[in-house]
């Protein structure tokens, strides 16, 4: 097969390339490591202010038992909301939630399997985007685990409902790993530029392999990069305290998919691009903002709607989602299905349109 | 002599290995190519002569499926490269003017690549490359990476590329750029070799190298080919002026002025007399010399050059 010898080629020029292939290899374990440093073993202290307007046994277990063990809360029980205001004015709390009336109804509602959702109130510095980001993710991922059980709530009595090892990591691991595969954009059309700037890929084009064949084979020898990648990535993450609670494969496959996303841009950037430094100027120039908007860093749950709808138009806030659902909350291929499928359609639609393009620009 | 015929008159004919149709290309409003009409036969070696810019690269471009052609056509072997691209593909070899291989393969697993795209059997193949690979001389470097090869090295590996497949038709894009005399003697006798064997299209801005190995030589200015024919048609018949140099002693002012009065041109410098005119009379002019008590030390009739042929027609040098 001509594509499988195009593949063949691509990747020994790739890994003959040492200082090419150490770059996409170091990256991640360089990206990691130092992030992994950074939010790893420290465990940042912030303090949330709660009202407890259910004054139920199940509100009182999430206060008591549930927020408390999430080792970077500092749980304080209010009972004045202006007052819990000034505290967040002043910088005394973070953030503060109000626990509404029929909050213990609701989660036992939900937990017998009605319809419905809990319902929290979190008041916090919008402008404190980080360390709101992730205070928000955090009560929101507790939460989930917390009406996750399936007997009526009694504190501790699943060790489920009680996750005890919510850590930074966990939060930003995830996004970490996204970034770092879309950031594959850049990397994985550098060949085809590089044999587009020495008119390596003329010579190729003057033979009968198809113009898929060429995409294709580019592509999955940045596969196999990836695959190396997306290892070195969890073990680090691992390394620095990362727990996959829910399936390591089913986060491998959506890391996996994000690649290939990811590389099927870079083809279609390629396949548009005269220069290895056109091409690359315009990657990242794509990239570094969509990789905020998706959420890899900030949750985009504080972002105006219409920049999330347009966020989602793309795969990776998808990826973010999915990934995190299943590395922080236990969730398995049902609740992500439509993440999943969402990411294998982009890549589907992507490889087709750099096919055009690639054939197009290729004899103009 | 010109070229072909308007494509509008001609019919395709399979006889040919190479024709081509009012083949035209602009980019914008520059006219690269203009509406070429060509009949290269089989096993014909045609040179295209001409500068940088005149337009051969972009033809041959057209020819192996890499560019479009704004309008006109070509059949190569009998396909249109309009509408059978990869038929093209399949009987077609190219060596194209920048020596491009996959730097960091080695030179048989460059050879392998290409004859893997063409789909050779296994078995030719590993006979073939072997046999290329001491054909021209890189046997002993089989395995390095190509990245460490010098330019000549290059060069012979990029021409072995565009023949390991055994195509019908094989396209040489500036085959010597760049390499040292001796490398490039090297590569003309090997293409001087495949004469007869193979239809070849040659490009090329040596008017040597036109000279020495192609059967017909079309030189191409402008977009055009403005002359088409073998290099000693184009010269005789292009030429009309003949020149006679002629290096001597004791050459007089008198002897000077009657000369001029006699032929159209007369030069000297340096002992040197150089004669131009339509009709130059060897005997003629050694006797007159003689007869001035002239010394002549040698005196030749001087061969019209591609240059000169190049100069009558465009009224351009060659390499400007």
């Amino acid at each position: 097969m001509r594509f499988w010898q195009l593949f063949v080629r691509s990747l020994k020029e790739t890994c003959r390339d040492v200082i090419a292939l150490g770059f996409v290899l170091a990256f991640p374990l360089i990206f990691m490591l130092v992030l992994g440093a950074a939010f790893g073993d420290t465990s940042p202290s912030y303090t949330i202010g709660v009202i407890d307007n259910d004054n139920s046994q199940v509100s009182q277990g999430f206060i008591d038992e549930v927020l408390p063990a999430v080792p970077t809360f500092e749980i304080e029980t209010l009972d004045d909301p202006d007052a819990a205001l000034e505290a967040l004015r002043q910088g005394d709390l973070r953030a503060y939630m109000v626990l509404p009336e029929g909050f213990g109804q609701q989660v036992s509602q939900v937990l017998q399997g009605a319809d419905g959702n809990i319902e929290l109130d979190i008041t916090y510095d919008e402008s404190d985007l980080q360390v709101s980001g992730q205070i928000v993710s955090t009560i929101d991922t507790v939460t989930r685990t917390f009406a996750g059980i399936d007997i009526p709530i009694t504190i501790n009595a699943n060790p489920i409902n009680i996750e005890t090892e919510i850590t930074n990591i966990d939060f930003i691991g995830p996004g970490i790993i996204i970034f770092g595969l879309l950031i594959m954009i850049p990397t994985s059309g550098r060949l085809m530029l590089r044999d587009k700037e020495s008119r390596f890929l003329h010579r190729m084009l003057t033979t009968p392999a198809r113009p898929w064949e060429f995409i294709a084979s580019y592509s999955l020898s940045m596969v196999f990069i990836a695959v190396a990648q997306i290892v070195i990535f969890i073990l680090l993450g691992r390394m620095f305290g990362m727990d996959i609670i829910g399936s390591v494969w089913l986060a491998f496959a959506v890391f996996l998919l994000t690649a290939i996303c990811s590389i099927g841009i870079g083809m279609v950037v390629a396949s548009l691009s005269k220069s290895e430094n056109q091409g690359e100027s315009l990657s990242w120039l794509f990239s570094m903002p969509l990789a905020i908007l998706s959420g890899v860093w900030f949750s985009s749950e504080f972002m105006p709607s219409y920049i999330r709808t347009f966020a989602d138009i793309f795969p990776f806030s998808h990826a973010v989602e999915a990934a995190r659902t299943v590395i922080t909350r236990g969730a398995g291929f049902e609740a992500i299905s439509g993440d999943f499928f969402f990411l294998c359609g982009w890549a589907a639609v992507v490889f087709v349109i750099g096919t055009i393009l690639f054939s197009r620009t290729m004899r103009s | 002599m010109t070229a072909e015929d308007s494509g509008l008159n001609r019919e395709p004919d399979d006889s040919f290995a190479i024709q081509t149709f009012d083949l035209h290309k602009q980019f914008g409003d520059l006219v690269a190519v203009d509406n070429v009409n060509l009949d290269i036969k089989k096993g014909e070696l045609l040179a295209f002569l001409g500068p940088n810019g005149a337009g051969k690269t972009t033809t041959i471009s057209m020819l192996c499926c890499l560019l479009k052609p704004t309008s006109g056509t070509a059949r190569i072997m009998g396909y249109d490269i309009n509408k059978e691209p990869y038929r093209v593909k399949e009987v077609i070899g190219v060596s194209p003017q920048d020596t491009t291989l996959s730097e960091h393969l080695n030179s048989r697993e460059n050879l392998h690549l290409v004859s893997h795209l063409h789909q050779i059997e296994p078995k030719k193949l590993k006979t073939w490359s072997q046999l290329m690979l001491e054909k021209m001389g890189l046997a002993d470097r089989a395995k390095d990476q190509v990245r460490r090869f010098s330019g000549g090295m290059k060069r012979r590996l990029s021409i072995a590329m565009a023949l390991i497949h055994d195509p019908d038709i094989i396209f040489l894009d500036e085959p010597t750029l760049g390499l040292d005399p001796q490398a490039r003697r090297a590569v003309w006798d090997y293409i001087a070799r495949l004469k007869g064997e193979k239809t070849i299209l040659l490009t090329t801005h040596y008017m040597e190298e036109a000279d020495f190995l192609a059967d017909r030589i079309g030189i191409i200015d402008e977009g055009k080919i403005v002359a088409l024919g073998t290099a000693i048609d184009l010269k005789t018949d292009m030429i009309d002026t003949h020149t006679m140099v002629i290096h001597a002693w004791n050459i007089t002012q008198k002897m000077i002025i009657e000369m001029r009065h006699r032929y159209d041109k007369v030069e000297i410098s340096n002992g040197t007399i150089t004669i131009s005119d339509k009709k130059v009379d060897f005997k003629e002019i050694v006797d007159r010399l003689h007869d001035a008590n002239v010394t002549i030390r040698s005196a030749y009739i001087k061969e019209p050059t591609l240059e000169d042929v190049f100069l009558n027609i465009t009224g351009k040098e060659l390499r400007e």
